[in-house]
């Protein structure tokens, strides 16, 4: 690197940063203004804390009683406690963070603004990360509010604070990975309301869609059936599936990867660790294999989910820009874009 | 190539579309410059070119020296673009808003709020700084537009169809602010369709159809070297003979192509001579007797101008030198 060069990066890095703070702070100031984002936020606290409530009253009933009692009981509420309030938030992540970004790009290009903007010097990366940070900081910030309550946990022991951190570290990368999978869809379909209802399924696919998949496929092989040999005669045109379904398959349902995490808090064999043993070909489903390797599967399922947010925000950005190399849109009728008179 | 803004060759096509057509322009510094066009011309394709919304499928444009495939970025560090159909954060105050886009331009906190001030006094939105923008009225949201594309002060003004939906105050508010930016050393390109006040405002227009400048240059210079005609509506006082009479007299004159009688008893002459011309033929119709009581102009300048050019056979087509 010439030392002309080096400037010139700095200048374009200092640029970058420039954008992504003009934008960043315009969509904050819109999500922040006015007593919604308090009442959303009181709303949620209210929501997790009354759920983590609810779950000990029901822990301390099954571990403290006659037959289920054990001495371990309290690490047992405890982890029960987090397991509940683990996916509670995975799921609210993956509702809230593809919603708080799929208006992000349509509905500049639906209130006619978007032009505005790039006629400016931002980038068209600055954009996108601009509005994909802003997103995400109301996300943070709901996730943020809920280490409190999470936090209550550890007054019951069996989890241990780098479990609540690996938990935490799940549900960022699932709102990064589910936020730029949503900014992708607003770049490339022209409403809101489309990529609202995209993003849905599309959320809806990657988690119950790939478990169902996985049970079926799992289930066709015969690895999970009791006469695998009958199983395999049963299925038909499916006997050609020979291979158990690859791990890859379940990389971006968050709920698997926090199971690994939940694995890691867990004693004994069984469990969540059991359903992980499964997912990565350490054994069947429903078998108690011992050496379950802990914290393996969560790190490759978060690598999956960064390296696939970083390709659909390269895209987003050949989407925003003027200048872009590639073209690739849906199908739609040949008409003149609007507001043009050529 | 010596104007602030320059294209040559500019073509784009949508699908089968041919939008521009091998377009050029060369537009001297502190020029208020005219685009004028029937729908479908290629006004906005070409706004949209320069202001680096688009690419082109071939030729180039530069604005201060930039070139609009080469160096997009320099090019809207020079440029303020005001779109035809262009959208608001309604959700923001409008010193919010000027704050926003001087952000993206880089400019310090200090600079933005005497800035934001100073654009405010200048678009008479001063007592409206905490206003939500979408409680501005249309003309205020459009003024507002046009101070969003002076936060950076840009040398060079994209303005398209600045005027549209505005009422008759409005549009005098608009043209004034725009004769003022021009005092402020700005160039400033306007297209418009509401033709008599391009004409007031600029002072120079190109006239395209089908994505080509058909003539470009000051309205009295294309007039001179186009030798377009103009249009007068003489109303004579007195009775339907009076006005008969007027009509063979008009007739009969030197430069004077058709001469009809209307159905509100004037005279409508079509004439085809200068100003002198036409001031002789006043004086000598008055001079032999007709009590004329009204002689002026049935069109503008520019809408005759615009009328004959883009006619279907129109007196001259092709790119003037």
């Amino acid at each position: 690197m010439t030392a002309l060069a080096r400037p010139r990066r700095l200048g374009a890095l200092r640029d970058i940063g420039t954008g992504i703070a003009a934008v960043g702070v315009k969509e904050l100031r819109g999500r922040m203004r006015g007593r919604r984002a308090f009442v959303v936020l009181t709303v949620h606290l209210l929501l997790i804390a009354g759920f983590a409530w609810m779950i000990e009253g029901l822990a301390e009933r099954t571990y403290s009683s006659g037959f289920g009692g054990s001495i371990s009981a309290s690490a047992e509420i405890g982890r029960t406690m987090f397991t509940a309030l683990l996916m509670l938030l995975t799921l609210i992540v993956l509702v809230l963070a593809p919603a708080s970004t799929a208006g992000a790009i349509s509905l500049e290009r639906e209130k006619q603004t978007l032009d505005l903007l790039i006629t400016t010097p931002i980038s068209s990366l600055a954009i996108v990360l601009g509005k994909l940070v802003s997103a995400l900081s109301w996300v943070f910030l709901l996730l943020l509010a809920s280490i409190p309550v999470t936090a209550l946990v550890f007054t019951f022991g069996g989890v241990g604070p780098e479990d609540m951190v690996k938990g935490y570290v799940v549900l960022v990368g699932t709102a990064f990975f589910y936020g730029a999978l949503g900014l992708f869809v607003s770049a490339l379909v022209k409403r809101t309301q489309a990529a609202t209802v995209i993003n849905l399924v599309a959320a809806i696919a990657l988690t119950a869609g790939t478990t169902f998949l996985f049970v079926f496929w799992f289930a066709m092989t015969g690895f999970g059936g009791v006469n695998p040999d009958q199983v395999k005669r049963d299925a038909g045109p499916l006997q050609s599936l020979t291979q158990r379904p690859p791990e890859a398959l379940m990389w971006f349902n968050p709920f698997v990867a926090q199971l690994d995490v939940i694995c890691g808090t867990e004693t004994g064999f069984g469990g969540t660790c059991s359903i992980i043993s499964g997912v990565t070909s350490q054994g069947a489903i429903g078998d108690q294999q011992f050496g379950v390797p802990r914290d393996s599967y969560w790190p490759r399922s978060l690598a999956a989910m960064g390296a696939v947010s970083v390709l659909l925000i390269v895209l987003s950005v050949q989407l925003v820009s003027p200048t872009r190399r590639w073209r690739f849109h849906l199908p739609r009728p040949r008409r003149r874009p609007a507001g043009s008179d050529a | 190539m010596t104007g602030i803004v320059w294209a040559t060759g500019l073509v784009k096509r949508y699908d089968r579309t041919l939008a521009v057509a091998g377009l050029d322009l060369d537009i001297a510094e502190g020029e208020i410059f005219g685009l004028v066009g029937p729908n479908g011309a290629g006004k906005t394709t070409t706004l949209k070119i320069l202001a680096t919304l688009l690419v082109p499928d071939s030729g180039d444009a530069e604005i201060a020296g930039a070139s609009v495939r080469r160096n997009p970025n320099d090019v809207r560090r020079v440029l303020g673009f005001m779109p035809d159909s262009f959208g608001v954060y309604d959700d923001m105050k409008v010193w919010e808003y000027l704050d926003f886009f001087a952000r993206c331009y880089g400019i310090s906190a200090e600079r933005r709020r005497r800035m934001i001030g100073d654009l405010l006094e200048l678009v008479d939105l001063g007592p409206r700084r905490d206003t939500y923008v979408a409680g501005l009225s249309r003309g205020m949201q459009q003024r507002l537009c046009l101070a969003h594309a002076l936060v950076h002060d840009p040398a060079v003004l994209l303005l398209d169809e600045p005027a549209s939906g505005l009422d008759p105050r409005a549009r005098v508010e608009l043209r004034e602010l725009l004769r003022e930016l021009r005092s402020l050393g700005k160039t400033i390109l306007v297209s418009s369709h509401i033709l008599p006040e391009l004409e007031e405002l600029c002072t120079s227009v190109a006239i395209i159809d089908r994505g080509q400048v058909l003539v470009h240059g000051r309205v009295a210079d294309i007039e001179r070297r186009l030798r377009v005609g103009a249009v007068f509506r003489v109303r004579i006082l007195g009775e339907g003979e009076a006005h008969e009479a007027a009509r063979a007299w008009f007739a009969d004159q030197p430069d004077v192509v058709t001469a009809d009688l209307l159905e509100d008893g004037q005279v409508e002459i079509g004439f085809h001579g200068d100003d002198d011309g036409s001031s002789r033929l006043l004086a000598t119709a008055v001079g032999a007797g007709l009590r004329v009581a009204t002689f002026s102009r049935a069109a503008s300048d520019l809408e005759e101008l615009f009328l004959q050019v883009t006619a279907p056979d129109p007196v001259t087509t092709g790119v003037p030198a």
